[in-house]
Order: C-alpha cells, then structure tokens, then sequence
C-alpha cells in the first residue's frame, strides 16, 4: 500500500491543520508519513496545499499521482484533479456538474459542522470524511483531539469529536471496501519529524547555548523549536534585529565560551557573509543553517531551491575554510548538527549547514532516530599569561582560551593581527598568518566522509542535500525496468573529501541532479576533479523533484545523452 | 607599581589625538575600580577610536564595522561575571551600527557604550559623520554636509535608555568619573564622549569644545526623563556634560537568567542520553 493525500485549500482555511492532525493520526495508526508543504506567502487567500504520503514501508519522497483529494475549496479541485488516480477519492468543494472521477464526493464541511453546533468543526469534519474514505478506526483520532482541545473543556472535545463521526457517517455510504491495509503491531511508536525540528533538536542535543537569528521562512522553524525547549535546556535564545546582528552575537557568544548557532535563508545569509567573514579571521567556531529559498533577492519565500551552494562556498571576501554540509533527511541533521559543533570547535573555522524548504517543512516518519554522533565534552584549559590566541603552529589551529577562566587575555581580530591577536601592518607576518589559516583546510578534508555510494552498472545518479530521498526512489523504479543505477550523495561537500577521484573513476555515466539552474554541484566537481559532467538534470520551478517527474527526466537523458 | 592595563603595543594615532584622553580616563577607571585585566572584556568596531582595545592590557574582541553592540551583549550574556565594554566612534556606534544601537537601547543590556564623537570619520580621512554639523564641508561634501545631525542623547532619552551620559576627551579626570558611574552602573550605559580630531575637523576644536562644555551641579536631577531630554537638545554656545539621565531597569541578563538556570552557562553540560530519550517523545 502506497497512498498519497493531498489537501488543498486557501491560507487560513486550515489545510495544515487537517493534513496535520491526519498525518499524526495515521503515524501513530502505524503507518509511515511522508508529507511535504507546498504554500504561498499569504496568510490569508490564495492556495496552500499538504501532501501526504502514507504507507506500510518507510517513504522518503513526494509523489505526483493522487489517491485522495480533499478539497477546502473548488479552486483545490480545478487545480489538482487531473492527479487524481482512476481509483481515486475526490472529496469536499466539487463543482457538480463534473464528474471526473467514479469516488466523486461533493461534501459541504461547514453544513456538516453546523450540525454539530459550529462552523468551525469544518476541519474536523474533512478529517472524518477522510478517515472514512480509509476506514481507519477512530480511536487514536480521538486521541489527537483530546489533546489539542483540552485546554479548551469537555465540551468542546466532545463536539470535535461528534464533528468528526459526522465526517465520517457522510461518506460511509459510499465506501465498500476501506481503502486503507492494515499495518504490523509496532513495539514502539514511530518517530515523526521534519528538517528544521531535526536541526533544532540536534542543537539542544549538541548543548548548543545560545542561539541568534531574524525570522525568516523557511528557517524559522529552527528557531521556533529552540524557542519552545529554551527554558528546560538552558539556551539564550534571541531574536535579532537583523542577520547582521543575529550572527555577531552568535560570534560574540562563542568567543565567551557558548556553542553558538545561527539560522537563516539565502537573504538573510547575505546579510551574514560579512559575519562569516568575522568568524573566519577571527577562528571563532559558529555553526550556521542556510534554509535555502529561491532568490535573487526576496525571490520565491516559500518555496524549494538548492541554489545557494556556490555562494556559500565562497561567501565573504577573500579566502577561509569552512565546512559546508547538506542533510539529506532529518535524522541525519541531527546528526550532522552534532558533528557541526564538534568540527566548528576542533578546528575553529564556521560550519554552514544547508537545509532547503522542502527538507525544513518535510516531515519523515522512522521506527527508530540513529543518534550516532556524540558531542565532544568541551574543554576549558588554562593558560598563562602571556597568552598567543594566534600560535602560528604546525596544523594552523591554536590553543582557545576563554576570556575571564584563567589568566590567560584573549585578544582576537578582525584586522590582520599577530600571535597575541593585536592588528599588525607586517606583511611577513601576514603571509604566514594567511597560511596558518588556510592550511586548516588541507586536514579538514581528511575529516570529510564520503558521500553516499551505491554501485550501478548503467549510469549514476548524483546528488546533494535533500534530493536523496527521491533519487533513491528513483533509482529502484530504474531497476524495476531493468536498468541498473548507482547513486554518489553528498551530505557533506566542503572541503571536496579524499579520495573522490577515485569514487567517481568507478562510477559510469553521472548525472547530476539538483535543484538549480547552473549545476552547481557538477560546476565544482569540474573544477575540482578536472572531469566534466555533462548530463545534468536542474530543476528551479520553486518545487522539490517528484518521484515520477525525476523518473521520466532520467531516462530522457539516458536516452539523448 | 604600574597601571596593570598598561600595554606596549604602539599607538597608532595622531599625536594630540583626543583619543589619548579617553585611553587615559578609561585606564584610569578601570584601576581605580580594581578591576583586573582578565575580568573586563573590551569589544570595539572599526576606525580610529575602535584601535583603543589594543593600548590596554585586558581581553579584546576588536570585530566589525558598527557591529560592537550585539558581540558585547552576547559576551556578557554568555559569562555576566565579565564586565563588558562596547567603544567605538560616532561613525562605526551611529552610522554603521545604528540599528543595532537602536536595539540596544530597547534591550538593556548590562554593558557600558563609550562613543568616541569628533563629528567626521577620522580612518578614511575627514568625510562627514551622522553626528557632523550641517554644512560641514569635507571631499566628500564639498557643497556642505546636508544632513542635520543626530542628536544621541535624545535618542537614547526618548527610547529610556538606563543611563545616558556625555564626556569631554580635554577632561580626563572628570571623564574618569563619569566612566567609573557608567561601568557602576546595572544595566545599559552610554557615554558619549566630544572628542577633537586633530587632523580632519578644523570646526569642532579642543578650543571649539572648552569655550561651550560645561559641567551638570548637584541641583540637577537625572532621573527626570522630561528635563533629561530637554537638557540634551541644548547645544551650540552651551554644551552641557555629566549625567543627563538615569533610569534602573531590569537588564536582559535579569530577563534571560529569569527564565533560564543561573549557573554558569558556559560550564552547562548537556546531559545526552537523558536528552535522546526524552526528545523521541516529542516526535511521536
């Protein structure tokens, strides 16, 4: 069973309140979600919609085809019919003179909820519907609405939950057969999480202390999250008045001793590339996530793109080194998150983290969360007076005091400086300090993990970030039809790791798959590797990459290329 | 005995620079304050005055341009034991950092902001400051400065800022005094301090200065916020100096430290196993 839900409707009409108490319900019925947000920058008017995809296997992308469609208003019917599989539900808002589909259920949500008493159980009473349609048994619906209306009294939950057994009465009638299969008895409640949940959290577990940023979608999450544990972890959580702001006092906070984060969009980041550069001269360790959007400027603000990664390399004037890292799902943020503050403080160079909207507002449903990375304990040595926080030493990391924890003053600059950390004119001395700095670099590619490998005789899939889930899907209806792929994923892709060469000498036919106009990735393998990857798949529509769409793209370029 | 924050680091200024006055004052306060170099942490921007930090003897972070203001909150945030000192010039405090000084004011953090004012960008060689008369003319504004100045006092009056005070660099003694009230003080204080520049403002002079400054007496009450902010629009044949306002509030380390556990943040383990567990129950 492989099911996809989609709900649609305006801004403020509860599209993801439905969607998101019925992915809950169905993840906690057993089943594994996959769901992701497609929505405008409105609050109110407009189209939103909730895809979710639900099935008895872990699912780790989008699909294009629909199973159900619950309509909020016509417009969602007008525009997202044509997904609908022959066999398919179609329920809610339906003009009705149509008939589309033969499970056509034009169902008015807000008649049905007055009958409870209010206009306002119409969320309530589409989740019924919906749950009909399925035939899942309502008890952990129950549940979900125990919850999120107690505070509001017992009689208020009673009528959600009569609202709910009238959705559900309307389209019994209709359903022969529950569309829904049963699933395994589970020991332990599956894990649900999405991408700016699973940063925040790999945060807190990394005793991050204080975090910095200005709201920006599709970052916010990050610091909504932190926000809401900041109290029971101990974290100064602080709204900035600007990027500007939110990444100096991050940098501040960390040179007084704090694991300190920051989070943004591709804007914001701009803003920040003059922080970056701080941190880079000053070596301060910083952990910062880049949500990218598509851009230029204000761009596409809630929408998907990977189109920040050739900037990020290279963010802020002049040369530095930093790691530049792209989860492919959330539990490997979290972990990645952690390994963040362990290579931030170890080698004193910022860790960007790219995350992208549809990694942030995808919600990925696991039997168990793999923590395999551990936070370094940090330490707090002494030293003696006189104190060089720039020791010119052999691996170009020096010795980190913190100010006020021993005698040792900590001078540090965001000028040229010397050993002691005072600004110097001395251009001998400044080569040599240029050179400390950069030759970090060379040892922090020994520190970076191959991406992600799976041998294929035909051609490989190449890819970073967010797009692993669908590639790999990809990759098994390629095999279905006999072609044999393999898949090269990076999460970790700055500096480029040893031996990549040779990962790639043994990989036929690449092609590049992202979410950008120019290959950005491809473009640096070509400079780095000094091969060229000329099949290349880009995508920039402001969506992420759907199973079928990415399916039928590859084998056309198998095909031309 | 010398001065334990006395340093060797050359000085980088213009001889006569009213720079040295202030270097003296804050010096001076620091020791007789009995401070000792690893407890003060000195974050500075960019410019001549933002040089200051490396001529004392003590923990510097000397960061970016108008950026001092958020990195200090942060320190003493992080580690409040550490006094916590923002300086820079009127360029780098109310130009390039303005923003961020705006949102000091609002906040309340528990740091002393001296602003080195001599009206003109001194580093990038005589252009006009937001604090620079109008008409002030320089290479960049040979038909004049067309702005009015800003008037920081006022600002910061009209936004409540906990302590607001103004310096005079010709008056090291007094500008002491006024720096060890300021570093006294809990919660958000603000020094803005006439300085001449020697080299790039032939208007506002060491004379300019010493014919119109004078001091506040005892009679004046600062915690009146209505004559505090009359006080700072007097201006031109009269400048008055002193301490023009004061308001004890709580200051966000009050508010953070309210919410969160006092103890030391930066010592604050994280206790993994118990978190790992505890979180997967957010994510069912």
């Amino acid at each position: 069973m492989d099911l996809n839900l989609l709900v649609g409707g305006e801004a403020g009409q509860g599209v993801q309140t439905v969607s998101g108490a019925l992915s809950t319900i169905l993840q906690r019925s057993g089943y594994f979600v996959f769901s992701i947000e497609d929505y405008q920058s409105r609050i109110r008017g407009g189209h939103n919609f909730t895809q979710v995809r639900f099935s008895t296997t872990p699912r780790r992308a989008a699909l294009k085809k629909v199973d159900i469609l619950a309509c909020l208003n016509e417009e969602t019917y007008d525009l997202h019919r044509e997904k609908v599989q022959p066999e398919g539900w179609i329920l809610g808002a339906i003009k009705n003179e149509d008939t589309y589909s033969p499970h056509l259920l034009p169902l008015n949500f807000e008649e049905i909820a007055k009958s409870v008493g209010n206009k306002i159980f119409a969320n309530v009473v589409a989740i019924g519907a919906i749950l009909g349609i399925l035939g899942l048994d309502l008890r952990n619906a129950d549940s979900y609405l125990e919850e999120n209306f107690a505070r509001k009294g017992e009689e208020i939950v009673e009528k959600n939950k009569q609202a709910l057994r009238r959705g559900r009465d309307a389209v019994i009638p209709y359903v022969s057969s529950p569309l829904i299969e049963e699933t395994e008895k589970r020991n332990s409640p599956l894990l649900a999480l999405d991408g700016n949940q699973a940063l925040g959290w790999g945060a807190l577990l990394s005793g991050c202390q204080f975090y910095s940023a200005y709201p920006m979608t599709p970052s916010t999450g990050i610091l909504n999250f932190i926000s809401s544990h900041a109290k029971e972890y101990g974290v100064v959580v602080e709204q900035a008045e600007d990027e500007i702001s939110a990444i100096n006092m991050a940098i501040g906070a960390s040179y007084a001793g704090a694991r300190a984060m920051t989070g943004t969009s591709g804007g914001g980041f701009c803003l920040m590339s003059e922080g970056l550069g701080l941190a880079g001269m000053t070596e301060t360790p910083i952990v910062i996530v880049d949500a990218q959007r598509p851009g230029p400027s204000t761009g596409l603000p809630t929408r998907t793109s990977q189109g920040d990664l050739e900037f990020i390399i290279h963010a802020s004037h002049d040369e530095f080194p930093r790691f530049v890292f792209a989860p492919r799902e959330p539990q490997e943020a979290i972990n990645l998150v952690i390994r963040a503050f362990n290579l931030t403080q170890k080698y004193q160079v910022p860790v960007i983290i790219l995350s992208d909207q549809y990694l942030a507002d995808s919600k990925w449903t696991y039997e168990n969360l793999e923590v395999k990375e551990r936070p370094d304990t940090p330490q707090f040595p002494s030293f003696p007076f006189p104190y060089r926080r720039y020791l010119l030493s052999p691996s170009g990391v020096s010795p980190l005091a913190i100010p006020g924890l021993s005698k040792a003053l900590v001078v540090a600059d965001s000028d040229e400086h010397d050993e002691f950390g005072h600004l110097t004119e001395d251009l001998n001395l400044r080569v040599k300090m240029h050179q400390k700095r950069m030759r970090k670099k060379e040892i922090m590619r020994e520190e970076i993990h191959l991406p992600y490998y799976r041998e294929g005789k035909d051609l490989t899939l190449v890819g970073w970030g967010s797009t692993w889930g669908v590639i790999e899907e990809v990759g098994e209806r390629l095999k279905a039809e006999g072609i044999n792929s393999g898949i090269i994923h990076f999460s970790e892709i700055y500096p480029l790791p040893l031996k990549i060469e040779e990962l790639f000498s043994q990989a036929p036919h690449p092609i590049v798959i992202e979410n950008n106009y120019g290959g950005q990735l491809a473009n640096l393998l070509e400079r780095e590797l000094k091969t060229s990857f000329p099949l290349r798949i880009n995508s920039y529509n402001g969506r992420p990459f759907l199973v079928e769409e990415l399916f039928s793209q590859v084998k056309e370029v198998r095909k031309n290329g | 005995m010398g001065n334990p924050f006395d340093s060797q680091v050359e000085i980088a200024w213009c001889p006569g620079c009213g720079n040295f006055g202030i270097l003296r004052a804050l010096k001076g306060a620091l020791t007789e304050l009995n401070f000792s170099p690893e407890e003060v942490v000195l974050v500075s921007g960019i410019g001549q005055a933002a040089k200051l930090p490396h001529y004392i003897t003590t923990n510097v972070f000397n960061g970016l341009h108008g950026r001092s203001i958020p990195v200090a909150l942060a320190v003493k945030t992080v580690n409040p034991r550490l006094l916590v000192i923002a300086e820079s010039g009127d360029g780098c405090m109310y130009g390039e950092g303005g923003n961020h000084f705006l949102h000091a004011l609002r906040r309340n953090p528990d740091i002393t902001v001296i602003v080195h004012n001599n009206q003109v960008y001194g580093l990038t060689k005589g252009q006009a400051s937001p604090t620079s008369e109008e008409g002030f003319v320089s290479k960049a504004q040979p038909w004049g400065n067309m702005s009015t100045p800003l008037n920081p006092l006022s600002l910061a009056i009209s936004q409540d800022a906990s302590f607001v005070a103004r310096g005079f660099s010709g008056d090291v003694d007094k500008l002491k005094d006024i720096i060890k009230e300021a570093l006294t003080w809990k919660g958000f204080s603000l020094i803005d301090v006439l300085q001449p520049c020697v080299t790039f403002n032939r208007v506002n002079t060491f004379s300019w200065y010493k014919e119109r400054v004078y001091y506040l007496d005892d009679s004046y009450q600062p915690e009146d916020r209505i004559k505090a902010l009359e006080k700072s629009l007097e201006w031109g044949d009269k400048i008055p100096l002193g301490v023009i306002y004061r308001h004890q509030r709580p200051t966000f380390q009050d508010k953070v430290y309210s919410q969160i556990k006092k103890e030391d943040l930066i010592y604050r383990g994280v206790d993994f196993d118990k978190l790992l567990v505890e979180g997967l129950k957010l994510f069912t």
